[in-house]
């Protein structure tokens, strides 16, 4: 196994070059090093890239926040312009593990492990971030549903480091919401997490799940519903509905997935039921 | 010898007699203080096992067994022992004489003979330059298995014997049953006016110490084998190395270094102690083991599943007649500490209530399970989780407030129980007042809105009992005390500090009869080579009974130093007292000396200074088998109320606050005493809500780690009201009993009366997820009350398995 230590983005995608599937970038360290010890991931090169401060930043651009991926959740926690802009994501930040965690995680390291528990990556789809990405090769920019694509798995090739998310500015009067249901109240896992955007009369809704199938995914049904304005009398049912075509949850050693379901449905009308407009009013 | 008659509760010095009662003239004991070891611990400074290096040492690491239940046919180290950086391979063979706690059921090996019984079973282990070259070698072990059927449900293990778990076992895969009756329950039942049976269960839990089991060993060219071990007992290791390494026991000296956390889980010895000695012997360097979070989830010994059937009949106005319980108890892969679990499933629940009659029938079973042993409140805290739900049951059908029907079955103080157990001192009345003042509970229960409530329940735990685990007369603690002429006292104790604080008390108790500063007192402790027998930290016996011998010792030390000081100052003895760290006459305010000058003085009179002191426990129990089992010089008792909020669309149940009223007889040091209730009710609290010690059908850990098993965090712990009662018992030292286990107890059954107060649903299984929580919500609301389906399954599996033991 080789280790590189880079110091800088250039050398971090130097040493990318000769990546294999195989290969590991360290940022903290908090996912891989678990997988280490577990012997599930026998990397052949392993190129740190905890120290590089360029990773590490908080912008706010014309294309809108721009958010290193080296941040850790800690970092997150304490930026102004994160609390403006990616609410959801210093919301997320709060309840990833505890503090020794969120000292450590990062950013990129939630979104490229892409669990389908990680706690930021559905704050990055309610947030409609897109992920920057960069090689030796030249830079590409994807939609963060894009980028994830199945159980831990990305677009990611071997060659590409994460540089950074764009979050694109808030719309004007956009509701949103986080909310995680883990084991316990902090160093948990979710069993369920839910991160939501909404515009008023429900236009423009990204609602996005975790713990509910083997990737964060999107509430499509439930978004489509919300679009043709749906008064709240109505919501429970849209909601089951949505929860019983969009998710696909199963029992594991942090819940059931008949848990899950019932527990997504509760939250999400819990959520959204005071931003819809009672029958007769609605559009 | 007879220490326990000889101190009382009062003080050793003060207006009244010395052990007066009335006496309260402490100086150091009943106050707040700091453990003598708690600056080290704050700082990070105090040694634990796993801080020991020592030059030349080793690494150890054990290869486990992968399946559940196999017989070995072969294993080849060769290829281990050849990589590079290996030192020594140990196996089974080399160690083949059985261990365990309890003499009559000596059924673990060091390492795997020809059976493994759990995933996880020890089956060789290796030392190497670094662990990292260790694990490799574990994996260049081959190891040939024949696997054998794995019984997970413990009912089957009862009706199937074969193939057995453990071949010379002689009631097929029953490790123990007990079949007890004391008065005539059937018929005590039947005339009783309300009956309620029912069925409990109870999940099985681990102790998630934050320290991991560690052990060092060196083996020195005379033959001294020196091991330092995570343990809670070093006498029992003591005893267990001499004879499966075959060694005799004055060629081996065990340390216990600082610990962090056992709760019962370094009860045991445990394979690595073993391994860590023979791979010295071998290699003679010194060899170091340490689990890692996942072995010690697999070594468990946590507390036993069982599930519970009960059956009480109380009189119209709430008195209990009769209680009838049968109980199935998986005991997992070993009998470790099985057979005493056994008893103390039936025989510790005869107070604080009194029963005419009482008959239980518990049974344990093998299952291919890690073993289960002793957790903080052995064996009797499943049992209570049962009556205490049930007692609500018996209240709700009679409408008595749930504290009202506590109190009309007080058992009372200085009383002989149903099965022969004395209680002496027994403050439970007042705990129920406290909890009940405390907690607003005549105002607030049962008004506190849909989705709030508050629920009671009470509990007795011993304070160590007089049952050794190997038959002798000798005293159960010992203590020994050294003078040094800077006026330095060294307390010399076999008692083991877990945590709990017990170094603190000996050295509070010494200061307090010898009238010497805290810091003026130093504690040695669990060291075989330097300190006198006791028999460990389990049974919450260490403050009772170290406690009373450290006392006896230091009064002998005591009347030597005022004698000796008398004569010279040709005074009569009674004028000389020890005080704050002086020698004064308390007739001549002009006379006094620093305790250094008084000692010089004692030993220019008396010869080296120095004292021994011990205590046994008197003659207690019923008179028949076992009736010495759960048999206790004092009982603790407690009450909880908890009160809870539930959610009922997620189902999640949190506790808002628990008021804890515990009777520990004097607590000589509040803030210790306080401790513990508040770290009992935090385990019990996570024990009812977030863990489980799931193994699933082929024997694998569903989450052996610490983020999947949920031991609560800070923010999931609610405000504890720590409520002290001192009921001063005549035999604990200056009064006290035990505050260690007993104050766990209640939590899981009050919390379960709360949530029913809250939203109407009786939880009797635990652990009370949000799934279950969810199910009984919906079972309520659609019409078929709880209570419908209950009586419905009374005449349960759990029933009738535990008949077919007969
Ligand atoms: C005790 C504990 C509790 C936890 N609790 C939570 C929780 O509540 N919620 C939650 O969501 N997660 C939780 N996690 C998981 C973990 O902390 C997060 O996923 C974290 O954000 C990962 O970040 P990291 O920097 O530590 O990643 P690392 O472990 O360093 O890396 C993770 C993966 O990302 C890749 N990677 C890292 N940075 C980059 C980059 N810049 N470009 C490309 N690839 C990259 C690595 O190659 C690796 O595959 C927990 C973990 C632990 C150990």
């Amino acid at each position: 196994m080789r280790v590189v230590v880079a110091r800088s983005i250039d050398a971090a995608l130097a040493a990318l070059a000769s990546a294999t599937e195989a290969s590991r970038i360290l940022a903290g360290g908090t996912d891989l090093c678990v997988e280490f010890e577990s012997g599930r991931t026998r990397p052949d090169l392993v190129v740190e890239v905890g120290r590089v401060a360029e990773l590490r930043f908080v912008r706010e651009t014309q294309a809108g926040l721009e958010i290193g991926a080296g941040s850790t959740c800690a970092d997150l926690l304490r930026s102004a312009p994160v609390a403006r802009g990616a609410d959801l994501l210093a919301l997320a930040a709060r309840e990833v593990g505890a503090v020794q965690i969120q000292n450590r995680a990062t950013l990129g390291g939630n979104l490229v492990t892409a669990s389908p528990a990680a706690d930021l990556v559905p704050a990055l789809f309610a947030l409609g971030a897109r992920v920057r990405l960069a090689s030796l090769a030249g830079r590409r920019e994807l939609l963060v549903e894009e980028f994830v694509t199945g159980y831990r798995a990305t677009a990611r090739r071997p060659d590409e480091l994460v540089e950074s998310v764009v979050i694109p500015p808030r719309p004007a009067g956009e509701h949103r919401a986080f909310h995680k249901v883990g084991t316990r109240r902090a160093q948990s896992i979710s069993k369920v997490v839910v991160a939501l955007a909404l515009g008023p009369r429900g236009a423009g809704a990204r609602i996005a799940a975790g713990s509910v199938a083997e990737r964060t995914l999107r509430l499509a049904t439930l978004e489509a519903a919300l679009a043709r304005g749906l008064a709240r009398e109505r919501l429970a049912q849209a909601v089951a509905h949505a929860v019983a075509l969009d998710t696909r949850p199963r029992d594991d050693v942090r819940s059931t997935a008949r848990y899950r379901r019932a527990v997504l449905e509760r939250v999400l009308v819990r959520v959204l039921g005071p931003w819809l407009e009672p029958e007769g009013n609605a559009a | 010898m007879a220490a326990r008659d000889q101190h009382g509760p009062g003080a050793p010095f003060g207006a009244e007699q010395p052990g007066d009662k009335r006496n309260t003239d402490f100086r150091v004991v009943g106050k707040p203080r700091q453990k003598v070891d708690g600056l080290a611990k704050a700082t990070g400074a105090l040694q634990y096992a796993d801080d020991i290096a020592l030059p030349g040492m080793l690494h150890a690491k054990t290869l486990r067994s992968p399946h559940a239940h196999a017989r070995i046919v072969r294993v080849d180290c060769a290829r281990a022992l050849a990589l590079p950086g290996v030192h020594a391979v140990v196996t089974g063979a080399e160690m083949p004489i059985k261990f365990g706690v309890i003499p009559w059921t000596q059924d673990e090996n060091a390492l795997a003979v020809d059976r493994v019984r759990f995933i996880g079973d020890p089956v060789a282990a290796v030392a190497a330059v670094d662990e990292d070259t260790a694990n490799a070698a574990c994996r260049l072990i081959e190891v040939e298995y024949e696997l054998l059927h794995a019984f997970s449900d413990p009912r089957e293990a009862l009706t199937r014997a074969e193939p057995a778990i453990h071949a010379d076992n002689k009631h097929g895969n029953v490790s123990k049953h007990v079949h007890l009756s004391f008065g005539d329950v059937d018929a005590e039942i039947a005339r009783a006016d309300v009956v309620v049976e029912d069925e409990y269960e109870f999940h099985g839990t681990t102790h998630a110490p934050i320290e991991p089991h560690c052990a060092v060993a060196t083996y020195a060219a005379d033959g001294l084998l020196t091991v330092w071990s995570s343990t809670q007992i070093t006498h029992y290791v003591h005893r267990a190395l001499a004879r499966v390494l075959e060694l005799p026991p004055q060629r081996i000296r065990v340390i216990q270094p600082a610990l962090g956390g056992a709760f019962g889980g370094k009860s045991d010895p445990f394979s690595l102690e073993f391994c860590v000695a023979k791979l010295a012997m071998k290699t003679r360097r010194p060899v170091k083991m340490l689990y890692t979070r996942e072995e010690v989830f697999y070594c468990h010994r946590g507390r036993h599943p069982m599930q519970l059937a009960y059956k009480t009949g109380a009189t119209k106005d709430g008195r209990v007649l009769g209680v009838d319980a049968r109980i199935l108890i998986d005991g997992g892969s070993y009998s470790s500490f099985g057979l005493v679990t056994t008893y103390y499933a039936g025989q510790l629940l005869t107070g604080p209530y009194a029963f005419p009659s009482y008959r239980f029938d518990s049974t344990r079973v093998f299952t291919n399970k890690p073993p289960c042993g002793p957790k903080r409140g052995h064996g009797s805290v499943q049992p209570r989780f049962a009556f205490e739900v049930q007692l609500d049951q018996v209240a709700e059908k009679l409408a008595l407030d749930p504290i009202e029907i506590r109190r009309r079955n007080f058992v009372g103080e200085h009383v002989t129980t149903v099965n022969g157990q004395r209680i002496t001192s027994n403050g439970f009345l007042q705990c129920l007042d406290e909890v009940e003042r405390a907690s607003g509970w005549k105002a607030r229960r049962g008004q506190l809105g849909y989705g709030r409530g508050l629920g009671v329940a009470g509990s007795m735990y011993i304070s160590g009992t007089n049952y050794p685990v190997y038959p002798n007369e000798m005293p159960q603690a010992g203590v020994q005390l050294k003078v040094d002429r800077s006026g330095l006292v060294t307390v010399f104790t076999g008692g083991n500090d877990i945590g709990q604080g017990s170094n603190s008390v000996a050295a509070y108790l010494v200061a307090e009869e010898l009238g010497l500063e805290v810091s003026d007192v130093r504690v040695v402790a669990a060291d075989t080579d330097l300190c006198p027998v006791d028999l460990g930290a389990y049974s919450s016996r260490v403050t009772f009974m170290v406690g009373n011998a450290t006392i006896d010792a230091a009064r002998k030390l005591r009347r030597q130093v005022v004698k000796a000081v008398a004569e010279a100052w040709k005074c009569a003895e009674r004028r000389v007292r020890l005080i704050e760290g002086r020698c004064i006459d308390l007739e001549d305010p002009q006379r006094s000396l620093p305790m250094r000058e008084a000692f010089h003085i004692a030993e220019a009179r008396f010869d080296t200074l120095g004292a021994t002191g011990s205590y046994n426990t008197p003659k207690l129990g019923g008179d028949y088998r076992g009736g010495t089992i759960g048999a206790s010089p004092a009982y603790s008792f407690t009450a909880h109320v908890a009160e809870v909020t539930v959610d009922v669309e997620t189902g999640r149940i949190t506790c808002d606050k628990v008021w804890v009223a515990h009777d520990c007889g004097r607590a000589l040091n509040p803030m210790l005493v306080a401790g513990q209730m508040e770290g009992s009710v935090y385990m019990g609290l996570a024990e009812a809500l977030l863990e489980n010690h799931e193994v699933n059908r082929f024997g694998l850990h569903s989450g052996p780690n610490l983020l999947d098993y949920r031991i609560p965090t800070s923010v999931d712990t609610p405000e504890l009201a720590a409520l002290i009662v001192e009921s001063l018992d005549p035999e604990g030292p200056y009064g006290a009993k035990e505050a260690g286990e007993g104050p766990l107890h209640p939590i899981l059954p009050a919390l379960s009366n709360a949530v029913y107060d809250a939203v109407g649903i009786r939880l009797k299984k635990l652990p009370f997820t949000p799934g279950k929580v969810l199910a009984a919500l919906r079972a309520a609301r659609a019409g078929g009350t709880e209570r419908a389906t209950d009586a419905a399954s009374a005449h349960s599996a759990a029933a009738r398995a535990a008949k077919g033991a007969h």
